[in-house]
């Protein structure tokens, strides 16, 4: 606690050395390295923004602050002292703070209780001094202008209120730095006035603020400085006097690969599958339309949080749209549950694989006919499973995809990524879906399998299916023969082949192609 | 940081003691029930040589258990599925009491036990809307819709056992008889289920609904399972099979009585639990069910023939609960290692 405040008063006399020092950071995950040689400094007293596109590596750097993931190499220094930061705990010992997105408060908690957890641990069982808990509560409240009693249930705040409450906290044992996740994502334009408003008192008590946006008009306006990440790397940092959202993007986008997609020879246009129109589903889809064609492969590009993944589920029957309507092959399509949407033709390739796609302690052969049980059966009358027709299936699929496996016995718990990914698309193959969405297909695959996942979606479009691909590789999305991109919430841009590349999608993605500004 | 390469040289050498553990937690996993009913065995049949390892009392042992295997069949629905089902046992003293009941009324014994049959099932569907709709946790759910079977269990004999008021040959040789072979019915009736049991679980697509729902709710429901749906069945198997066994024990009996099938419950847990720890690294399974209610049966029957006081038995009851929980939770542990 006192460090805290020391720093402040040294941070108000004289500026070196920065409150935060980072050099030469190192992570590795697997093959992929998640960051590569990354420095940065923060002073006391300085907004210091951290933007990049998807898999930058924001993330993996706010998590080594964090504690929750260590470095391979690097230095941290905080004022000038070389730091280990262990753990959560070793963070906030040091003054560090992180408010994530989805703030970690407890809900059923009051604001008083939840500001509370903010103190350091004490020992034993002695008695929490609620007293002076809340005299240290109410002066935070009012340095940060909270008009709402500290007795009220973080239930009954609103989003905007949230964020106050979990800036709060972190006052409350003095953070000298204070990592914010996207604080704008769910406030109004008001709301996040104020915000901007609090950080910038904050700031001026000498308190550093490190800001992960995508939205970058708030960045640039924001920030005293920037550190753009790309591809594990810091390609850029920017100060205050260059600042503008013009050079963000230019920075963020950097030499993108300008390989442009050849204008696609799938020039047969078939009739509609899937037409989308105006579907709303609270708070991340925001009225979206677009259609898909039979034997099309449609990319859907956008940033983390854009609503993509949201979109899908809602695609898929797993969520009911607010409002919007959809048609499947010019027919009604509003499945109130997943099973209505497979039984019309739908299949859902889903983002988090292990989690989602698979049920790892079961066999290939289980997995490839978990969705089409009910089509493998004797006959109507007699419910029992053709056995022989469930190991043609499987065995198919293997000999197809190209499963590397012993057997279909194998338990998919054991295959490689690449591999559990097409035991995931095995089991839509085994339906013969109209519809195919694909989330982040290739995610934690390599780049063999890759190529190959892409060669079957393109094998599939040809036999008729309508393909939908949200990914994040944005450089894969080139495979496609039309790429929409998602920006909060909303399809922002479409982009036909010929004009499919990582610069376009990535502009696109940052709004400087469309008309409109966030 | 310079720690990581220490980090790793430390797993590297830790991975040998963990990958034997992992080992013998196998061996416990798909053996452990095994060895437990192999000593069992063994020990009584030294202590009694002469009353315990002979073929009639191993006849009379599954006999005696054949109830109870075809309550623990159904109960292992629901257990792979993910969910529980304590409303079991009340729901058979339930059947037993209304089946007597209702014979007793002239009610022909086919149309008495396709009404608790249908009693069965319904519960069974309550049991599966408050836990998928309603969104009650099942231990909870269950044990209040069973408490619930015991008021109406009150309400219809009025606390008080219900007999046949003359002799009711066909139902009492329900339970009593050998019609096919010289086999006990029972034990027929046990055969028929567990094999039924088997089949749905193994061969219908329902069957591998319940085991996707179980291994990943998650993952069941985006390949377009409806996993309310599964759960319910299973939700009604167990119940249908637990309705059933409280009116063949009625049969044997000859009378209602109002508790009488409470204690299949625990006997039924116990029997799951340690059929999980046999053969399939503690998965749910029909006939590890079947091998944990050997298990049990021949537990008890020993202590029967050895003459210890009804302390012991509770103790025995108890401990192989523990014991099968823990055995089953072992089995799972290792499995993705």
């Amino acid at each position: 606690m006192i460090d805290g405040v020391s720093a402040i008063e040294k941070g108000g006399r004289s500026s070196p050395p920065p409150l935060l020092d980072v050099q030469g950071l190192c992570k590795r995950f697997g093959a992929i390295n998640a960051l590569d040689d990354v420095s940065l400094a923060v002073q006391a007293g300085e907004v210091h923004g951290l933007v990049g596109a998807n898999g930058a590596g924001k993330s993996t750097l706010v998590k080594i602050l964090a504690g929750s993931v260590s470095p391979d190499a690097g230095d941290i220094r905080i004022r000038g002292i070389p730091t280990r930061i262990r753990n959560p705990e070793d963070a906030g010992r040091h003054g560090l703070a992180f408010i994530h997105q989805e703030l970690n408060l407890v809900p059923h908690f009051s604001v008083l209780q939840n500001m509370a957890l903010g103190m350091p641990n004490r020992r034993g069982l002695a008695f929490v001094d609620w007293p002076s808990i809340r005299a240290r509560a109410q002066s935070v409240a009012r340095t940060l202008d909270m008009r709402f009693s500290l007795d009220l249930p973080i239930e009954d705040l609103s989003v905007a209120e949230r964020w106050l409450v979990s800036i709060g906290k972190s006052l409350m044992f003095d953070a000298s730095t204070i990592v914010m996740d996207e604080p704008t994502a769910s406030l109004s334009a008001e709301e996040s006035d104020r915000l901007f408003g609090i950080i910038g008192e904050l700031a001026s008590t000498g308190v550093a603020i490190i800001y992960v946006s995508h939205r970058l008009t708030e960045v640039a306006r924001l920030c005293d400085r920037v550190s753009v990440l790309k591809d594990g790397r810091c390609v850029a940092d920017i100060g205050r006097s260059e600042l503008s959202r013009d050079t963000l993007v230019r920075a963020i986008v950097g030499t993108a690969i300008e390989t442009v997609s050849p204008p696609s020879e799938h020039v047969t246009r078939r009739e509609t599958a899937l037409a989308v129109a105006d579907i709303y589903r609270s708070p991340r889809v925001r009225g979206v339309s677009f259609d898909v064609r039979s034997g099309e492969v449609v990319g859907l590009a956008g940033l983390v949080g854009s609503g993509r993944t949201e979109l899908l589920r809602v695609l898929f029957g797993a969520d009911t749209p607010d409002a919007g309507s959809m048609l499947l092959h010019g027919r009604h399509y509003a499945p109130r549950n997943t099973h209505e949407a497979v039984h019309d033709g739908v299949g859902l390739v889903p983002e988090e694989r292990r989690s989602e796609g698979l049920i790892l302690r079961e066999s290939i052969r289980f997995n490839v006919n978990l969705a089409s049980w009910e089509r493998t059966v004797r006959s109507r009358w007699l419910h029992l499973i053709d056995q022989t027709v469930a190991s043609e299936k499987a065995s198919q699929a293997i000999e197809q995809l190209g499963i590397v496996c012993q057997s279909m016995s194998d338990s998919v718990g054991r295959l490689s990524g690449g591999n559990q990914q097409k035991v995931v698309m095995a089991k839509w193959l085994a339906l013969r879906p109209r519809v195919l969405l694909l989330d982040e297909p290739t995610r934690g695959v390599d780049v063999g399998a890759r190529s190959e996942i892409y060669r079957i979606i393109r094998q599939l479009a040809d036999g008729g299916v309508a393909v939908l691909i949200v990914s994040s590789e944005f450089a894969e999305l080139v495979a496609c023969d039309r790429v929409l991109v998602m920006r909060e919430g909303r399809i922002v841009s479409h982009l036909d082949s010929g004009h499919i590349s990582e610069s376009t999608i990535l502009r696109a993605c940052y709004g400087s192609l469309g008309p409109g500004e966030d | 940081m310079a720690s990581v390469g220490t980090d790793k040289t430390e797993r590297a050498s830790s991975r040998l003691p963990v990958h034997n553990a992992a080992r013998a937690w196998r061996f416990v996993g798909r053996y452990g029930t095994l060895v437990v009913l192999g000593i069992m065995a063994v020990g009584f049949s030294l202590a009694s040589p002469n009353a315990f390892p002979t073929m009639s009392n191993f006849t009379n042992v599954v006999s005696q258990m054949s109830l109870t295997a075809i309550v623990a069949g159904g109960l292992t629905m629901p257990l792979v599925a993910g969910e529980f089902d304590l409303s079991i046992g009340y729901m058979a003293s339930l059947s037993g009491v209304l089946v007597v009941g209702l014979i007793d009324h002239h009610v022909p014994v086919a149309v008495a036990f396709a009404i608790v049959l249908a009693l069965g099932l319904f519960v069974g569907f309550i049991n599966g809307m408050i836990v998928t709709k309603l969104g009650v946790n099942a231990l909870i759910a269950t044990l209040g819709t069973g408490t619930i079977l015991v008021g109406c269990n009150y309400w219809y004999a009025g606390g008080i056992p219900i007999a046949l008021s003359q002799s009711m040959q066909g139902f009492t040789e329900l339970s009593l008889g050998r019609a096919i072979l010289g086999v006990p019915n029972p034990i027929v009736i046990m055969a028929a289920v567990l094999i039924a049991l088997w089949v749905l679980l193994n061969q219908t697509p329902l069957g591998q609904h319940i085991q996707a729902v179980g291994a990943n709710p998650e993952a069941a429901m985006l390949a377009g399972v409806r996993v309310d749906a599964t759960k319910t069945a299973a939700f009604m198997i167990s119940g249908v099979c637990a309705a059933l066994a409280g009116a063949l024990l009625a049969s044997r009996i000859g009378s209602g009585q109002i508790t009488a099938g409470d204690g299949y419950m625990l006997d039924a847990f116990a029997a799951v639990f340690l059929g999980s720890a046999a053969l399939r690294d503690g998965v749910f399974h029909i006939v590890g069910t079947f091998i944990g209610v050997l298990t049990v049966g021949l537990g008890f029957n020993g202590l029967a023939i050895l003459g210890v006081p009804s302390a012991v038995q509770f103790f025995f009851r108890g401990g192989l609960l523990v014991v099968a929980v823990a055995l089953s939770s072992a089995a799972r542990k290792f499995v993705h290692r």
